[in-house]
């Protein structure tokens, strides 16, 4: 039986990241299947609010993956928090183009990480975003459920 | 993570790269891979603004949003356009690949190590790489309908359109007579040379004496068929057979269920299933048809249903997995206690919601039944 597309593709992934190696300052932590994986990030340089921050960003990937976006939140339990960022509300959901209307299949995992990771490093001020306990109360586990307003492109 | 022996690659049939004093082989290696799905392209097509993919992929990819996934342009379907000379640098790239990474070794006797590794990834080698394996394995399970003729060479031929086939007669190794038979370019069929271009122009009837696997659906069609007429659309394809010509798509928010179930069974496929299943087990045919007639290494009917339906239990699993997980995270302690934790708030608020209303009714219903209450109840 042949695996399905998104297995494969996964495979070559993680394959990759075998050879080459993840960017600084992002960590695989856990790849336990092809339906999700845990990648650590932090950010780098001096001038950063998140210095000596980790963060957990969470992958699941749909058997559609790479036609569809997989969902990504950022881990919000004992051991780690999402980031204080007017894009991240507190229970790990992220509102970024590239996870709605701007994902592409010729992305990654790797690139998914590297976009949250200049997300991070570019903010300035470290607040929730607006709406976000209102959000946080009705919000649906699955991120993709919701409908997404892309509007600041300034972080 | 240890990144050494992941569990999860022991099932990668991923063949070896080429070394790394090659970056220019490497290159070449990479510029023959679909960027979608990271393989070697099968059945490459060309959009309006100038990049490639597999026809399968992109046309999922279109189906979702209507971009290039490499550069955001604008593109439609409509802009698909078959890659030939692609798809021959790939054949030819993926034959000539291993020769290439054994001249790639160093001269000097190598250790064992890389030399099985490689002998290992040429042996087991996934789905694509094995197609061009010159026994043929691949490509006889891909002539289900048994009318292909046997040497990859010129099975492969025998798929291109008609301009190639003239070609194939100017070849001073094959001479063939009007009387001979050949495989129709189209569908495959057996017959006589000369028989062929009416056989194309009448739509690739199948030949009288040899009723094709396929012949049983001869019923379905019929009433498929008849729904058509019925619903005046006509008649529209002069076979019963199926035609091997592009799908075009329906209108699916103005399609009823009958409609997609009607070009569902015009292709023997299930007909099971509400609309939502019946509209993405379309699509996803749709995009298999469709990709498989970008191909000169085309599958059987036989092979594309058997991949839909297995896609379909692939997402059925993922679906029914979801809802397992759950359920096994609340019947651990834990996962309970965590998934209360999580929702003490939302509980709190429907209890009072609950309490309220019981309150009220109660009030409403003094000297009623108890029975009921009972029920309500939920705490």
């Amino acid at each position: 039986m042949a695996a399905p597309l998104s297995s494969r593709r996964l495979m070559k992934e993680l394959n990759d990241i075998q050879a080459k190696g993840t960017p600084e300052g992002i960590v695989l932590l856990s790849a336990d299947s092809m339906e999700e994986w845990v990648f650590l990030i932090s950010v780098l340089g001096e001038e950063t609010i998140y210095r000596g921050e980790t963060f957990a960003l969470r992958l699941k990937f749909g058997p559609r993956y790479p036609i569809e976006v997989p969902e990504v939140t950022f881990l919000a339990n004992e051991q780690y928090q999402p980031p204080l960022h007017p894009h991240v509300y507190s229970n790990g959901h992220i509102c970024a183009s590239i996870l709605g209307n701007e994902w592409s299949p010729v992305l990654n995992a790797v690139a998914i990480c590297i976009t949250m990771q200049s997300m991070l490093a570019s903010n300035k001020k470290k607040v929730r975003p607006e709406g976000n306990d209102r959000y946080v109360r009705t919000a649906p586990t699955n991120p993709k459920l919701t409908r997404w307003h892309y509007d600041d492109d300034t972080v | 993570m240890d990144m050494s022996s992941h569990p999860l690659l022991s099932a990668l049939d991923e063949p070896a790269p080429f070394p790394s004093q090659y970056p220019q082989l490497r290159r070449l290696d990479r510029s023959m891979v679909c960027q979608i799905c990271k393989e070697p392209f099968t059945g490459p097509v060309t959009i309006s603004c100038g990049h490639s993919f597999c026809s399968a992929c992109i046309r999922s990819s279109l189906e979702v949003m209507k971009k290039c996934p490499s550069c955001n342009e604008t593109v439609t379907e409509g802009s698909i356009r078959r890659n030939r000379a692609l798809e021959e640098m790939v054949d030819a790239w993926e034959e000539s690949r291993p020769t290439l990474i054994d001249l790639a070794q160093p001269p000097r006797k190598r250790p064992a190590p890389p030399e099985t590794s490689h002998s290992k990834a040429s042996l087991s080698s996934g789905v694509k790489r094995a197609r061009l394996s010159p026994t043929g394995s691949a490509n006889a399970s891909g002539s289900a309908s048994g009318s292909r003729s046997g040497s990859p060479t010129k099975s492969r031929r025998a798929n291109d359109v008609v301009v190639e086939e003239i070609d194939e007669n100017e070849d001073d190794v094959l001479e063939l007579t009007e009387n001979d038979e050949a495989p129709c370019p189209l569908c495959q069929a057996t017959m006589p040379i000369s028989s062929i271009p009416l056989h194309i122009e009448k739509g690739c009837p199948p030949p009288k004496a040899k009723p094709k696997s396929n012949g049983v659906l001869g019923k379905g069609n019929q009433k498929a068929d008849w729904k058509k007429v019925f619903s005046g659309q006509g008649l529209g394809g002069k076979t019963k057979e199926v035609e091997m010509k592009r799908i075009t798509k329906p209108n699916y928010a103005l399609s009823s269920p009958a409609d997609l179930r009607a070009i569902l069974s015009e292709y023997s496929l299930p007909t099971t299933g509400d609309k939502p299943t019946l509209q993405s087990r379309l699509q996803e045919w749709i995009i298999l048809f469709n990709s498989n007639l970008d191909t000169s290494h085309p599958s059987s009917l036989s092979a594309l249903r058997a991949k839909l339906a297995e896609s379909e239990s692939s997402k059925r699993r993922d679906k029914e997995k979801g809802k397992d997980e759950v359920v096994n995270q609340l019947a651990s302690k834990d996962g309970l206690a965590k998934y209360a934790s999580v929702k003490k708030s939302e509980f709190e608020r429907l209890r009072r919601e609950i309490i309220e209303r019981d309150k009220r009714r109660k009030d409403a219903e003094e000297g009623k039944g108890d029975g009921k209450e009972n029920a309500i109840e939920v705490e």
